[in-house]
């Protein structure tokens, strides 16, 4: 996706479910004038009030601590060069969030996903695939989930799996939504969600420490 | 929910339901355990019931991850570096010095 791409989809209709939790905060559209005139505090003002979120959707996807640092860099260099296109159709926070998750793709893509179609590389490999069983009802996880040890789970999550995860069931994107971002077909979506879970599913019911990848110390959180 | 693809839910095997899965999730509120047509399904197979309430516990867990966290102090001091040196095109507007 070039740039043009990433102004055309900060652009878009934002989810239902991500405007909701996005409403508009005290003082912002005051800063975001004000930034869209050069003005430093503003700008300023503007990160202290989405640092965070920006961060924690970047830790979210990409599972690491100095990369999430780096892409929320990014994010608001970006955000400094062309909050001048914010028209207000949209709450500034779902522009933002719209905005950093296409520039989190397109640093995934110029890392090696763009190699081969999207189709193929969000479908990790085999040893990565989740096993198909359904059984040993003797380990499954008693209809409760450990929130510190899901997230170290979704951290080892191959890349593609992740992306899927944390876009569905983490910042509530629909399918179709989805689809258009990594530019894959629904079903694929659909499809790379339920394989995630599955995913989950086995590196939950492992113990700790096998599904613990070496890098997980950096990303516990 | 669409039915047409979907395969009879009385006489459904565990293997249709497999495939379906990702399917029954997506198309109804997430929630496949209380769909009523799959009731007589999940009671006659305990694995598969026992897959779903896995499944559907790991998508409301995720709804909680990750509780927001602040970047490192050297973000901040990045982004007044780079605004400084690596915007030519952008001399008019003045670089940000406090937070």
């Amino acid at each position: 996706m070039d740039v043009q791409g990433l102004q055309q989809m900060t652009q878009n209709t934002p989810a239902p479910g991500v405007y909701k939790r996005n409403p508009p905060i005290a003082g912002e559209a005051e800063a975001i004038e004000a930034a869209k005139n050069g003005d430093a505090e503003a700008f300023s003002r503007l990160y202290a009030l989405h640092k965070r979120r920006v961060y924690t959707l970047c830790l979210r996807m990409l599972g690491n601590v100095s990369e999430a640092e780096d892409m929320t860099q990014e994010a608001f260099l970006h955000l400094f060069r062309k909050i001048g296109s914010f028209r207000g159709e949209s709450a500034f926070s779902t522009w933002l969030h719209r905005l950093t998750v296409n520039l989190v793709l397109m640093h995934l893509r110029k890392k090696g996903l763009n190699l081969v179609s999207l189709e193929e590389t969000i479908n990790p490999s085999e040893d990565d695939a989740p096993k198909r069983d359904f059984g040993s009802r003797d380990l499954q996880l008693t209809g409760s989930v450990d929130r510190v040890a899901l997230e170290r789970a979704v951290a080892s999550l191959p890349p593609g799996y992740r992306m899927v995860f944390v876009l569905h069931d983490v910042e509530g994107f629909e399918h179709n939504e989805i689809a258009t971002m990594l530019e894959c077909s629904t079903g694929n979506s659909k499809s790379q969600l339920h394989k995630a879970r599955l995913k989950l599913r086995e590196l939950l019911r492992q113990p700790e420490q096998s599904a613990q990848p070496a890098s997980l110390k950096e990303v516990a959180v | 929910m669409t039915d047409t693809s979907f395969p009879d839910f009385d006489t459904m095997t565990p293997a249709d339901f497999e495939k379906y899965l990702p399917d029954f999730f997506a198309n109804g509120d997430g929630h496949v355990s209380t769909d009523p047509r799959l009731q007589t399904f999940l009671k006659n197979n305990p694995d598969c019931a026992a897959l779903v309430r896995d499944l559907e516990a790991i998508a409301d867990q995720a709804r909680s991850l990750f509780e927001p966290s602040d970047p490192g102090d050297a973000v901040w001091s990045g982004i007044q570096n780079k605004l400084k040196h690596q915007l030519p095109d952008d001399d008019d507007l003045a670089v940000p010095q406090t937070v």
